[in-house]
């Protein structure tokens, strides 16, 4: 086999330009390559570690060779000297109140700021103190696939796994479900359409921190509107309703979730197939009458297998992200639902790095969503894309 | 037909009807049953308590200030990196795109923990730095405007080439100003998104004074749980930049996500 160099690597000009492109695209190579690549690489290295952190001592900051002996004499009865608080508020701006002695050893002290989290270390060092900012150090120990047995082995993951898979599984085609219905209610020549598309949108564009609180707030079992609707429809069938405890009760954390969810997304979706509606040709409409096909044949027979690429979109980004699911629970339900009724794959990443400081089964468990996502995207790439039947 | 469209208006208006309501209600009435629909008397003061019980003023400059950074930088990189790509060619281009086009499927939460300890390492952690400049690069919006630059007709470089224009000065003074439409939505978008960012603030700081809008709501639900009311106009608060965004720009946003919807 021969090489072809193309004709364009011979010409001075071709790399002027490629010495420019890439110039433009350096600032985006970069923050990229900071951020997204090197911590790609990384979430499947650490998944392989045990990672712990270590405090040790930086460099000295302050040297104090008088007072030494008051000092800590302070120090040992868990206080901190007015000199040395003053200079971590100049030096460091550091609230003298928010300061705490964490740690008190013979000869080393660890004081800690409440909020920021940062720490300071006092050595002393035979007849001198010496002020160091602490600095945390990642102790990385190979472990294999440990992290891996670990988090198939936990029961949370499990859990997790399966409550997002069920909510995967029940929010995404009934979302898209009741989208093509609206959508296609909203496409009978519907009137003041634009208060019709708006009122779609704001759903979808509230910010989600404030939807998810009012659902909260909606969802509440003594006094919350839900179950006040429910019981006054409950009424006027004469019958008495139960009170259903949406946040507190474990088989009802899912559906409270899905029905959040349906509620912000259902009306982005419609707006998103009510435009592929508006771009089917209206003669396959007319054909279909001519042939005397009813409203609903047309309906089943071009509508929807016209707007297949609009739905598998759909269906392909709302699975994406709907695995993903996280945040949402978080604040509905202030934690991960009754008994972990809510946790999610996500949730459960987060816990473990950032609440139990498990940061290497957390990489695991992130290797196995990406997994999932990453065979969801292939089968948007290969898949989908061939079979889906779009028009022209 | 009109009776379901209506219901389902109806249903999409309700929660915020129920937030703002809440949100005007004195305490005792926010817990009376059956539900005051209308709040009587109307207490306009719950927005002043909201407003004073959690430092709001500094975290609404935080949300301000991170998402206006962070949008003017998404744009200011993209311009460059989406021309490149759409109408230059040079050496390593495919890869390029497959490698930019390949980050669309790293779910971000997947990067938390790696990102986590860079950023201790490099002492990004409770910085300004941490929360901004990470989001001044995107794949989407670059894309995005690669879409398009591709329209721009190459005869209007090659005229400013012959003039002696450069590329840079032909770049931002033609081809951007013709590309306005796809600015005004990545845009949009990037400041939507920076308005909502929780996940990446809260595990990235850990500082009051760091505290974006959702986040501090979060807190302030944890701190006052039972003060509905107040809750309810904090929330109220929080979504009314973005909704006064959206009917400035209502056009964009709609064709905006559309079309990124159907690229």
């Amino acid at each position: 086999m021969r090489l072809r160099i193309p004709v364009s690597w011979k010409s001075k000009r071709f790399w002027g330009e490629t010495l420019e492109a890439y110039i433009y695209l350096l600032p985006t190579l970069a923050v990229l390559g900071l951020f997204t690549f090197y911590p790609f690489v990384n979430a499947f290295r650490y998944s392989a570690y045990d990672i712990g952190t270590r405090t040790v001592p930086g460099e000295p900051v302050l040297v104090v060779t008088e007072g030494v002996d008051d000092w800590m004499a302070l120090l040992r009865r868990g206080r901190i000297s007015e000199e040395l608080s003053e200079f971590l508020h100049k030096k460091f701006s550091i609230n003298p109140e928010k300061l705490w002695v964490r740690l008190r050893q013979a000869d080393r002290w660890v004081l800690r700021e409440e909020e920021g989290g940062r720490e300071f270390v006092v050595l002393r060092e035979s007849e001198t103190l010496t002020v160091r900012p602490a600095v945390t150090r990642w102790d990385l120990q190979p472990v294999g696939w440990k992290n891996f047995e670990k988090v198939l082995k936990d029961r949370d993951f499990h859990k997790a796994l399966l409550n997002t898979t069920k909510y995967v599984v029940i929010s995404v085609p009934v979302t898209l479900f009741l989208a093509l219905l609206l959508a296609t209610l909203l496409n009978q020549g519907v009137r003041s359409r634009a208060l019709f598309r708006t009122a779609n949108f704001l759903p979808y564009i509230t910010p989600w921190v404030a939807v998810a609180m009012v659902f909260r707030w909606i969802y509440n079992r003594d006094i919350g509107l839900l179950n006040y609707l429910l019981s006054s429809f409950a009424n006027l069938f004469g019958t008495q309703a139960s009170l259903f405890d949406w946040l507190n009760d474990a088989r009802l954390a899912l559906p409270a979730l899905i029905i959040m969810q349906v509620w912000r997304f259902t009306g982005y979706q419609a707006l998103i197939l009510l435009a592929g509606m508006q771009g089917i040709d209206r003669e396959y409409y007319e054909a279909a009458r001519v042939d005397g096909a009813n409203a609903f044949q047309a309906w089943r027979k071009i509508t929807v297998p016209l707007l297949t690429p609009q739905i598998f979109f759909l269906l392909i980004i709302s699975l994406i992200g709907s695995f993903k699911i996280f945040e949402e629970v978080m604040i509905l339900f202030m934690g991960s639902g009754p008994q972990n009724s809510a946790l999610t794959i996500v949730y459960y990443i987060f816990r473990k790095a950032f609440e139990s400081g498990h940061y290497g089964p957390a990489s695991a468990a992130s290797v196995i969503l990406f997994a999932i996502i990453f065979i969801l995207s292939l089968f948007q790439l290969t898949v989908v894309q061939r079979r889906v039947h779009y028009e022209r | 037909m009109y009776v379901l469209l209506l219901f389902t208006l109806v249903i999409t208006a309700l929660p915020f009807f129920w937030m703002v309501t809440t949100s005007l209600k004195e305490k005792t009435a926010v817990m009376r049953m059956p539900p005051q629909w209308i709040p009587n008397p109307v207490r306009w003061q719950n927005y002043i308590e909201a407003w004073n019980s959690a430092p709001f003023g500094r975290y609404f400059f935080n949300s301000f200030f991170i998402a206006i950074a962070t949008t003017v930088g998404d744009v200011l990189t993209s311009i460059p990196a989406g021309y490149a790509l759409a109408k230059m060619a040079f050496f390593g281009r495919g890869l390029i795109l497959a490698l930019l086009l390949g980050t669309l499927m790293i779910p971000g939460q997947m990067l938390l923990v790696p990102t986590f300890i860079l950023v201790k390492n490099i002492g990004w952690y409770n910085t300004y730095q941490v929360l901004i400049i990470p989001w001044t690069a995107g794949v989407f919006g670059m894309f995005l405007l690669r879409q398009f630059f591709k329209t721009v007709p190459d005869e209007l470089w090659d005229s400013a080439r012959i003039d002696g224009c450069s590329r840079l000065r032909y770049m931002f003074q033609i081809a951007v100003p013709l590309v306005r439409p796809g600015i005004a939505t990545v845009a949009l978008l990037k400041f939507v998104g920076s308005w909502n960012a929780f996940l990446w603030v809260i595990v990235m700081t850990d500082k009051v004074e760091l505290r974006t809008v959702p986040v501090g709501l979060r807190f302030l639900q944890m701190e006052m749980g039972d003060y509905h009311h107040l809750l309810m106009a904090a929330a109220t608060m929080a979504i009314v930049p973005i909704l006064v965004l959206f009917a400035l720009a209502q056009k964009q946003f709609i064709q905006g996500i559309a079309r990124t919807g159907l690229k």
